[in-house]
């Protein structure tokens, strides 16, 4: 562990550690558009202060998400070039297959297009009209797939998660005693399986410990309930328990990858994130029977079982992402970046969530603009003015993210937070300098920023086309 | 367009409008390494690895040759989750192209299917079409929907030679809108007919089905795989369309319709991709919830972007007119030579696929022993070739009786992927069959050694009889 780390409440700083420059080189490289502040303005009026309707040409760094956003290395663009895209029996297939058991090391391997799509499967495979399947916080696409199928979502994660500024290093786990309570509640006939994220993204991307994973799969054994996991940023999560955990310090993350995949059942994996691709997903089991269904299931909704609605291609330049994800060099690069753009911020005064996770930055809304009140949109706000002072677009998790109640009420969510999240290999540390002076300069000058009223609401999903107004007017 | 007199044994074809730009090395295996490895695969062709077979005509869908223009698309992948320049981008060709002004990708066809259904298809619900291809159909019934083919009567017989084999039954269909009207969520027509053999359907017979639609207040949705191809015939074979330009057939079609789905990877000519397009604003909003809960994002739908600009690049290219002769050309050239040698196939040769007519083929080997099987196990055993079963396999067994579904026809798909493979490599596929051919009497059925619950075909293994 060779990588600078300030956070000295959570590491014990080894002597005095050296400062490491990112282990690979560029190979390619793709121009982003300078922008003027006029023409900013002009776009974030036209995007309706929506970060989510500016056109991709107008951004500067784009940290909207980390999801399919990853630079590919020369290795898996080669493998690009290699795509047998033979409908049954393609070589990538195999290869991946292969990757996935190894690094994985479940038995059965069901490709997808993306992680929704395993998602998707699993849901439909396991959950039966009134079910409860308890997780460590929700996430958007899963907990809409699990109530698809008649599943009622719990959420049994450690209270800490919720408080931004609850110091804790696995704010991730699982509150054993809550999952136990809904066992004794529902019944563990009741639970087709545990939902055990890695790591929490809307947590602000906090890791789950390996003895909280040992615990809670001891819980699913006795009960005879299924660990399923969340695998979307398991070497983030993989790392931060090399780096915390006791007994782990001179662990190959690969070989706590293993560990920690060991405990489930299976898992659902979006490729978009840990797995350096930019597109792909896929369900990994070691019930046959599961997978026997999901075979059956994906043939429908995503393609034949060898290749699940991914190009040859795509397989290939998986296959090459899951082996160059547990490179401990790389890995702790990446998350070494994100604890740098955090630390400059922290050292600010700029209020964020602690401690940072492995992929996302979360600005503190509600704190940062305390002088707009939540149903004035602090966040959006925020997102819209960031965007406005230097390009860089992130993205609103907050009061807009949570939607109505059936009442027609807002959410008021707890968490009032602009994500922002950084994509793999793709921005040096100039660009995070860029966007800590940006997030540092706006607020000094937070005074300036005020409400936004909604002026277009979508039916559902409104965050991802809401259109917004200036309240009063802002003077940045 | 410039004919070259390229004859070879008195057929001529104009060469391809393209030059090879990049290829990928295929094995020569030899007669007893292939009798080993299809016994090994349990005469199942699909357990087959791809570097075990020379030529592949398994299927014709992702499985085209991208154009350096497309290839450099994939270099300028726009990977941001929103407002990605290659949406833009294939939003504006898909609104030149079809007139639909709302798009959203999927990351391949039954995504589209998958969308169009969860938002316009209740429970109980039917949807006609000419025929529905497999998927479609599973997505129908997966929804609790009824899905009912409608298609001319020629449809069925494998020797009817019919300009537009692919029709659909109007006199059936407004029958059916009469008596079913209320319960009809939308109506289909899958241009070409794929699993008519890849049979186009004439505009004549489009702009009937709208109006009957129309005339019932009944959504009309192109599902549009093979849309070039099928526009291709319509200006081949219909009267008045000769001087028409390909784009402008193209559009026409889809004036008729309210939307389309479509897989990409066919005529967009692209190796994953697809998309929904939609007239209506309303139905577009609907749609995109779900797409977003099954697909992705709506500017990107499950695709990466550098895909996105791939099929954007593909739809530009594949209504050229030369591309079209070609393909089209291509198939033709491959029937001929089976048809000249006696070997009995599917008439007219569609735009596509050339498919053998097993029962013909093996009279001897009765529908339960799978003719079609036997002949696709022997055509890569003699020639390294893979071939697909479409028949009694295929068909699986009846839920209720657990019996096999025995189809009225029993065919072996030769499909042929679009800018792959050389008319050399025809010439070889033609001799394979007709070797096959030659020692038919020869050729036994096959039994089950392992038959799976569901989607048999898949992983079934055989033995010889």
């Amino acid at each position: 562990m060779i990588y600078l780390h300030r956070r000295e409440e959570l590491v014990v700083v080894k002597e005095k550690q050296r400062r490491t420059a990112p282990p690979y080189k560029i190979k390619a490289v793709e121009p982003i558009a300078m922008t003027t502040r006029d023409q900013r303005w002009q776009a974030i009026e036209k995007a309706g202060y929506n970060t989510f309707l500016l056109d991709s040409k107008d951004v500067y760094i784009d940290l909207l998400t980390d999801s399919g956003t990853s630079a590919m290395s020369d290795h898996q663009w080669a493998g690009i070039m290699l795509g047998d895209e033979a409908y049954a029996g393609s070589r990538n297939w195999f290869n991946l297959e292969e990757a996935v058991k190894d690094i994985y090391g479940f038995e059965y391997v069901v490709p997808t297009h993306q992680g929704r799509g395993a998602e998707h499967l699993l849901s439909r495979i396991l959950i039966s009209e009134g079910d409860y399947i308890p997780g460590n916080m929700y996430f958007t696409t899963t907990r809409a797939h699990q109530e698809l199928q008649g599943g009622i979502f719990r959420d049994v994660i450690i209270d800490e998660a919720h408080d931004p500024t609850a110091e804790h290093p696995f704010k991730g786990n699982m509150d054993i005693a809550k999952l136990e309570a809904l066992i004794d509640e529902v019944g563990a006939d009741r639970i087709p399986y545990v939902s055990l994220a890695v790591t929490v993204n809307m947590a602000g991307g906090q890791p789950v410990s390996m003895a909280n994973i040992k615990a809670v799969s001891a819980v699913c054994k006795e009960h005879g309930i299924r660990l399923m996991f969340d695998a979307t940023r398991l070497v983030e999560n993989a790392y931060f328990i090399k780096e915390r955990e006791e007994g782990y310090a001179d662990t190959p993350v690969r070989d706590i990858v293993k560990e920690m995949m060991s405990y489930g059942d299976g898992c659902t994996m979006s490729g978009k994130k840990d797995c350096l691709v930019n597109i792909g997903g896929f369900l990994a089991v070691n019930d046959s029977d599961i997978y026997q269904r999901a075979t059956q299931l994906v043939v429908v909704y995503e393609g034949m079982p060898s290749y699940g609605g991914m190009a040859g291609r795509d397989m290939e330049a998986m296959a090459r992402g899951i082996y160059e994800m547990v490179d401990d060099h790389y890995i702790a690069h990446r998350v070494g970046q994100v604890q740098y753009l955090g630390q400059q911020l922290l050292d600010a005064g700029v209020p964020i969530v602690r401690p940072v996770g492995g992929h996302a930055v979360f600005l503190d809304a509600r704190k940062f603009l305390a002088h707009i009140p939540q149903d004035q949109f602090p966040a959006q706000a925020l997102a819209a003015a960031l965007y406005v002072d230097s390009g860089v677009r992130g993205m609103e998790r907050g009061i807009v993210s949570a939607g109505r109640k059936d009442n027609g009420e807002h959410y008021f969510p707890k968490l009032e937070m602009v994500r922002l999240t950084i994509p793999r290999r793709v921005y040096t540390d100039r660009h995070m300098d860029v966007v800590a002076d940006s997030v540092i300069a706006l607020y000094e000058e937070r005074q300036k920023i005020k409400g936004l009223e909604m002026v277009y609401e979508p039916p559902t999903l409104r965050f991802f086309t809401a259109r917004f107004q200036q309240l009063e007017k802002w003077e940045i | 367009m410039p004919k070259t007199d390229n004859r070879e044994e008195g057929d001529w074809l104009e060469a391809e409008p393209f030059r090879i730009k990049v290829v990928e090395p295929i094995r020569r295996t030899t007669r007893a390494e292939r009798e080993r490895l299809v016994e090994e695969a349990g005469f199942n062709l699909f357990s087959l690895r791809s570097e075990d077979v020379f030529i592949d005509l398994l299927t014709d869908s992702g499985t085209s040759a991208m154009s350096d223009r497309q290839w450099a698309g994939i270099m300028l992948g726009d990977e941001a989750y929103a407002g990605s320049r290659n949406f833009y981008h294939l939003q504006e060709v898909v609104e030149d192209l079809f007139g639909f002004p709302y798009v959203i990708p999927t990351h391949q066809g039954r995504g589209a299917e998958n969308v169009l259904f969860a938002t316009a298809l209740g429970e109980g619900q039917y949807v006609p079409n000419n025929m529905h291809f497999d998927t479609t159909k599973a997505h129908v019934e997966h929804r609790g929907g009824i899905a009912v083919n409608l298609p001319i009567p020629e449809a069925y017989d494998p020797e009817a030679d019919h300009p537009f084999k692919g029709d659909m039954d109007l006199a059936a269909l407004d029958d059916f809108l009469k008596e079913n009207g209320e319960q009809v969520a939308l109506t289909m027509v899958t241009i070409t007919c794929n699993s008519g053999g890849g049979q186009p359907v004439s505009m004549a017979n489009i702009r009937g089905v709208s109006e009957i639609c129309k005339k019932h207040g009944i959504m009309f949705i192109i599902d549009a795989c093979r849309f070039a191809e099928n526009a291709f015939f319509i200006k081949e074979r219909e009267e008045g369309y000769q001087d028409r330009d390909i784009n402008e057939i193209v559009g026409e079609i889809m004036s008729y319709a309210d939307g389309c789905t479509i897989s990409g990877k066919k005529d967009a000519l692209v190796n994953i991709g697809g998309f929904l397009a939609l007239r209506d604003e309303d139905l577009y909003q609907q749609a995109t919830v779900w797409g977003v809960l099954f697909e992705g994002f709506p500017t990107y739908g499950g695709l990466a972007g550098r895909d996105i600009e791939a099929m954007a690049r593909g739809l530009e290219e594949v209504t050229d007119e030369a591309y079209l002769a070609y393909r089209v050309g291509q198939v033709r050239y491959l029937a001929g030579l089976l048809d000249e040698a006696g070997v009995p196939i599917i008439k007219p040769a569609g735009g596509h696929a050339v498919y053998l007519d097993a029962r013909r083929f093996l009279p001897h080997v009765p529908q339960e022993r799978f003719p079609g099987q036997a002949i696709a196990v022997e055509l890569y055993i003699e020639g390294g070739v893979r071939g697909v079963e479409i028949g009694t396999v295929l068909s699986g067994r009846d839920p209720r009786t657990g019996e096999n579904i025995y189809p009225e026809l029993d065919m072996v798909r030769l499909t042929i992927p679009r800018r792959v493979y050389t008319n050399r490599h025809m010439k070889a596929i033609a001799e394979t069959v007709k070797r096959v051919y030659q020692r038919r009497d020869g050729i036994g059925g096959l039994a089950f050694e392992y038959e799976p619950p569901v989607l048999r075909h898949f992983t079934a293994r055989f033995k010889r009889v």
